[in-house]
């Protein structure tokens, strides 16, 4: 138990792990997804606040990366997934017809598992969601976005001398920065971030990490861990998945240290997962 | 233990010896084809000539040397009797065989020589003309032994020179051999590739693009693959049969045109580009799309921007490889006309037509000798085209190459 707990008591000292009074940014009701004949997520209903960063925590094959993907949309590309139930976005639901998928994956933005840089400049990387958008008409509002977009990434430092130079030459950790700059440099509301670390060494985890606390706030976060100490140090929330369900949804420190739930219990002593 | 290491070392000693062994073998047979046909084919770039003098003055043509230098000089000069004129200073010169000595477009050389010297026509001169193919074969060790009599005569008297044949590389089909050119063929067969090119690879493009990433999987797309597939392995020869049926019939294009002839090889290479440009789509991480997707292209963009250019590499292999196959291809030209005697270049996609492979075929089925030089020429012709090709091909490849 002690093990467990002390990451979190460690987050209490440097941010306070209350969760803030809550401004219901995304909401979720009733859903479900399939794959076909699998039914992957069973009856979620979720809020997400904008001051807090939500963590999902769960075993694999839970669901709680497919829960993230339908936040944007993202199930769209795969055929077979179908969608039920009430997702909103500020009150609009993102599944209705009047909805443009293009525009919501511009206002909730995601940073995926594996760092998955373009090919390209680093330069390029950034400046290729705002171009399409039609952010910067001239090249100077486009270097101003760039240079904006790494520094609250904490990448500008590394970078600014190489930006011609591919983004796939950099490290993993500061590719992983680069796509959460690429991210951010939409200015989106909501970003999604699917086990950002999980290919990472601990010391680019940390930075990671740091980048999520100073981002909170600014942007609603959900991030995806398979990590409990990553959830403990950087969330103030946490929903705790279990085969398609969610099981308990609240504020971290409650989770970690009382959770109602005794498959809740289970899994953060390690019982299973 | 001992034993079965040493089986094991003696097994991957026998597999690489025999991969050695086929790439030796592969090698000499290459090597032995280039040898034979650069030997063969070096001559067929030359042409033998012999100095011709003639006596302008004494000849009395009538043209002026204003005339000379005006459009109308080729008309002037055979209304003039030019080439009596060189058929006689032939038989000056070499006695009575004169005229079988040199070749028949002997006078225009002479015509040409005419033109971009006027003064010639006030004085004697030495023109180097070709010389017949009775003559190169008599050189050649063959031929009439009278002829060859004359030849070794002359010979001796250092009259004749090794020349290269410009044209050769200028002219069209002829049924002389000393006359004939390669650059009819060569230009239909640009045509015929550009046509096929313009075609193919766009259209082939596109279903690649839109069978991988825009297409339901139902029966009807599993249908519509195996049927490409099946395509690409079609022989060459039923796509002339369709072209003949399709654009010669039914659509009653131009016979013998390059561009029915481009029109049938782009049916013939769209299954190959089809095929290369789908894997080389799926070979595109499905990562590059989620992060484009994810920060909101849409799907014509995400294939655009990011797809495309990353598949273009193996696109642009494909695409070599089934124009290469298109270059070198007979049979479906033969169906549709394209093996006419063509004397004269194509000026444009629908004049009559023919190319390189065809024009090998062609002359390859000629009995007269010196033809033999001109195929393994022609057949040198259409190795550096591919040659050509392929070079272009790598390199636009390794430029559009993404480092990862």
């Amino acid at each position: 138990m002690t093990d467990i707990q002390a990451p979190a008591v460690r987050t209490n000292q440097t941010d306070p792990a209350v969760a803030a009074p809550a401004q219901i940014k995304m909401t979720a009701r009733d859903v479900n997804v399939f794959y076909g004949a699998n039914h992957a997520i069973k009856d979620v209903s979720i809020d997400v606040d904008m001051e807090n960063v939500t963590a999902f925590i769960g075993p694999s094959g839970c669901g709680k990366s497919t829960f993230l993907r339908t936040l944007n949309r993202m199930n769209d590309t795969i055929s077979i997934a179908k969608v039920t139930g009430d997702i909103t976005l500020d009150g609009e639901d993102i599944y209705s017809s009047d909805m443009d998928v293009v525009q919501l994956r511009a206002r909730v933005g995601m940073v995926f598992q594996k760092p998955n840089p373009f090919p390209k400049s680093i330069y390029e990387n950034v400046a290729y969601g705002p171009r399409i958008h039609g952010l910067a008409p001239a090249r100077r509002d486009m270097d101003q976005i760039v240079e904006s977009a790494l520094r609250r990434a904490g990448l500008w430092e590394e970078v600014k001398d190489r930006l011609s130079d591919s983004g796939t030459a950099l490290s993993g950790g500061q590719q992983q920065r680069l796509c959460i700059a690429r991210a951010i440099a939409v200015d989106p509301e909501v970003i999604l971030m699917d086990e950002p670390c999980s290919a990472l060494d601990p010391i680019a985890t940390a930075k990671i990490e740091e980048l999520i606390h100073a981002l909170r706030g600014k942007y609603a976060i959900v991030i995806v861990t398979h990590n409990m100490q990553q959830a403990a140090r950087v969330s103030q929330k946490t929903a705790f998945f279990h085969l398609g369900h969610l099981v308990e949804y609240g504020e971290t420190s409650e989770i970690f240290t009382n959770p109602r739930q005794e498959r809740t219990k289970d899994y953060i002593t390690g019982r299973y997962g | 233990m001992q034993k079965r290491i040493r089986r094991r070392y003696a097994a991957e000693r026998r597999f690489k010896f025999m991969g050695l062994a086929a790439v030796v073998l592969s090698a000499g047979f290459l090597a032995f084809l280039l040898v034979t046909m650069l030997s063969n084919g070096l001559a067929g770039f030359s042409r033998t000539e012999v100095a011709l003098p003639i006596d302008f003055p004494a000849a009395k043509l009538d043209v002026t040397a204003k005339q000379l230098q005006n459009r109308g000089a080729d008309l002037a000069l055979a209304g003039a009797g030019l080439d009596e004129v060189v058929d006689k200073a032939a038989t000056a010169a070499f006695g009575e065989q004169g005229i079988d000595i040199i070749s028949d477009r002997a006078w225009t050389e002479v015509r040409e020589a005419l033109k971009s010297d006027p003064t010639l026509l006030s004085r004697k001169a030495r023109i180097d003309v070709p010389v017949s193919q009775d003559v190169q074969n008599a050189l050649d060790g063959g031929g009439k032994p009278a002829m060859r009599a004359i030849v070794s005569g002359m010979q001796a008297k250092g009259l004749f020179s090794n020349k290269f044949d410009f044209g050769f590389l200028t002219s069209a089909d002829s049924t002389d051999p000393t006359n004939v050119g390669i650059w009819g063929a060569l230009k239909g067969s640009l045509f015929t590739m550009l046509v096929t090119l313009l075609i193919a690879f766009p259209i082939g493009v596109l279903s690649a693009v839109y069978l991988e990433e825009y297409a339901p999987r139902n029966r009807w797309t599993d249908l519509i693959e195996v049927s490409i597939n099946n395509l690409a392995a079609v022989p060459s020869i039923i796509f002339g049969l369709l072209g003949l049926a399709v654009f010669l019939s039914f659509l009653n294009l131009p016979r013998s045109a390059s561009l029915v002839g481009g029109l049938t090889l782009a049916l013939m290479i769209m299954p190959v580009i089809v095929i290369a440009s789908r894997n080389a789509i799926k070979a595109v991480p499905p990562s590059i799309r989620d992060a484009a997707l994810g920060v909101g292209a849409s799907k014509v963009q995400v294939i655009f921007h990011h797809v495309l250019p990353l598949a273009l590499p193996g696109i642009l292999t494909g695409t070599i490889i089934g124009m290469a196959r298109a270059l070198g291809e007979t049979a479906p030209l033969l169906m549709i006309g394209m093996r006419a005697f063509i004397a004269q270049p194509p000026e444009g996609l629908t004049d009559p037509a023919t190319v390189l492979p065809v024009q090998i075929f062609l002359w390859s089925d000629q009995v007269s000798r010196g033809f033999v030089e001109r195929t393994s020429a022609a057949i040198i012709v259409l190795l550096v085209f591919l040659l050509a090709m392929n070079a272009l091909a790598i390199y636009l490849r390794n430029r559009f190459e993404t480092r990862w």
